[in-house]
């Protein structure tokens, strides 16, 4: 080949591939991505539906009280989980004694003191009150409500939610369906009212609240990385924390604007679903959100809303295939709860998993038993994964953006993350001495 | 008639058109795996660090000597 077959096959193939790029980027559907806030990496395509389907007839909404949360001695046995939390305060003991790294009192406390906003808020108490705090009405301040066009309203929301601290956010029609029946022994229900309330005998949501704005908030991996220690478990709460802020004062922002809003973490509804329907990420191996920016290592939160808003799609960027040949996090779990089946199926493991959608279901008091265990929680399942990644090196940006279009080469992204080391445990002792970004987040990850 | 020895016959020996294309893929090999080394330096991760470094200074001491080599042999056929 001489010099000019070489330039006209570069050329001609470098057009090729634009020209196909170009093409398939027009037969995507149109983002509702406003301007650059919450806007995916080029690699992630907008879709009509989610990934994994739900079965119409056999999907409702849930209730809460069957969560693992909420049955834990139904499921664990009585006579057993008194073993357990015995053994789990023995092992406290024990820990101390030895003075282990992760498991000091200084571990542990900072774990508790990352929770304190968190504890604020509850169902429709505290920051996540579902009326109004004490921000002005428009009618209070004698104007009009706000009533721009609904994709002035969703930059605006977003840019809120931004601002409040949220690492993406997406707007979704509220599928009831996502909505826990019953709350605290009380059902919810759908009413023609116009503000959410709540008596002593149900939880009320107005008719009109049509749009649920999926949130995410950034956890630290460098305190993820250290699990199962009570490092660790100061980046589950410290997101918790986070997210308390975030929904606190979105809902307040949305209640100065002159509408309702309904603030929310994982109380009240799925915010995983919520969060699938408005593109966020999807549903991956652990039965819980993989973003494309910060693959599992985000805590989820929610707001429902009248306020008109456009809409985002549900998103594909190769998940679904990626965790059919991965099952780094199933291995990784000590516990074992988490599923090995090649294939995602309607099969539920236990009355604590919601039937009538597809999903690798988990067995969650296996899992839950295991955070006792620990003494300190477990977030194993979200370093471990090779999406977890900090971008602080373009090589991960490159092999998500392949991973996503070509998923024949998973396999061999795979197994390089495994050659190059990634998800190992990292120190609990040296995370005390690491010049930490604020709230130990890097805040300009995923931004472009 | 034309005497052969009033001639003297000139070899230009030119580089191949594509050493600048090689030297160009060289580079840019050298440098994304320069900025791995740095960014897993930057995220704390020993093994991607050391294996992104190994496979850089490899790398950038197997296209220096390629280069010195090429560039003796050149310099050598020209002479």
């Amino acid at each position: 080949m001489n010099r000019r077959d070489f330039c006209k096959f570069g050329l001609g193939g470098t057009g090729l591939v634009m020209g196909t790029g170009l093409n398939s980027g027009v037969k995507q559907p149109p983002s509702n991505r406003i301007g650059r806030i919450s806007r995916h990496p080029w690699w992630v395509k907008n879709i009509d539906e989610p990934k994994l389907p739900i079965d119409d007839k056999v999907y409702s909404r849930f209730n809460s009280s069957r969560s693992v949360f909420g049955s834990f001695d139904k499921y664990y046995g009585m006579e057993n989980l008194r073993e357990l939390r015995q053994r789990s305060q023995e092992k406290t003991r024990q820990y101390y004694k030895e003075d282990r790294p992760g498991y000091r009192l200084e571990d542990r406390a900072l774990a508790d003191a990352a929770w304190v906003i968190s504890r604020q808020g509850g169902l429709n108490r505290g920051t996540r009150s579902w009326t109004r705090q004490f921000v002005t009405t428009p009618e209070r301040r004698g104007v009009e409500k706000y009533n721009r066009n609904p994709m002035e309203a969703s930059q605006l929301i977003k840019s809120a939610a931004r601002y409040f601290g949220a690492a993406t956010a997406g707007i979704a029609i509220l599928d009831r369906r996502h909505i826990h029946s019953y709350e605290r022994g009380k059902p919810i229900v759908f009413e023609a009212v116009d503000e959410p309330y709540e008596n002593e005998k149900k939880l009320v949501i107005p008719d009109k609240c049509k749009y649920a704005i999926g949130l995410s908030v950034q956890m630290s991996l460098d305190n993820l990385q250290c699990s199962p220690t009570a490092i660790s478990s100061a980046g589950s709460s410290m997101g918790y924390s986070r997210c308390e802020f975030l929904v606190a004062g979105l809902a307040e922002f949305i209640r100065g604007l002159g509408y309702m809003a309904i603030p929310s973490v994982n109380d009240l509804g799925s915010s995983v679903a919520i969060a699938v329907d408005a593109g966020l990420g999807e549903l991956g191996r652990t039965n819980r959100l993989i973003t494309p920016e910060f693959g599992p290592a985000v805590r989820l939160c929610k707001v429902l809303t009248d306020l008109p808003l456009a809409l985002d799609k549900p998103i594909d960027f190769g998940l679904l295939e990626f965790c059919k040949i991965c099952k780094r996090c199933a291995d990784a779990c000590p516990s074992q709860c988490l599923s090995f089946d090649d294939e995602p199926s309607f099969q539920v493991k236990g009355e604590w998993n919601n039937s009538g959608h597809k999903a690798w279901f988990e067995d969650a008091p296996k899992c839950f038993a295991y955070w006792q265990e620990s003494t300190s929680g477990c977030s194993i399942c979200i370093p471990v994964c090779p999406w977890s990644k900090k971008d602080k090196t373009m090589i991960h940006e490159m092999v998500k953006a392949a991973s996503a279009k070509i998923p024949a080469l998973d396999r061999f992204f795979f197994a390089m993350d495994e050659a190059f080391g990634y998800g190992k445990q990292k120190s609990a002792q040296k995370w005390w001495f690491l010049d930490l970004p604020e709230y130990g987040i890097d805040t300009t990850q995923g931004k472009g | 008639m034309i005497d052969q020895k009033a001639f003297i016959e000139l070899k230009i020996r030119k580089r191949p058109w594509f050493i600048w294309i090689l030297r160009a893929v060289w580079l840019i090999w050298v440098l994304f795996w320069l900025e791995a080394t740095v960014g897993s330096w930057k995220e704390m991760e020993t093994r991607a660090f050391v294996i992104s470094l190994i496979i850089f200074l490899v790398s950038l001491i197997a296209g220096i000597l390629l280069w010195l080599w090429g560039y003796l042999r050149f310099k050598k056929a020209n002479t």
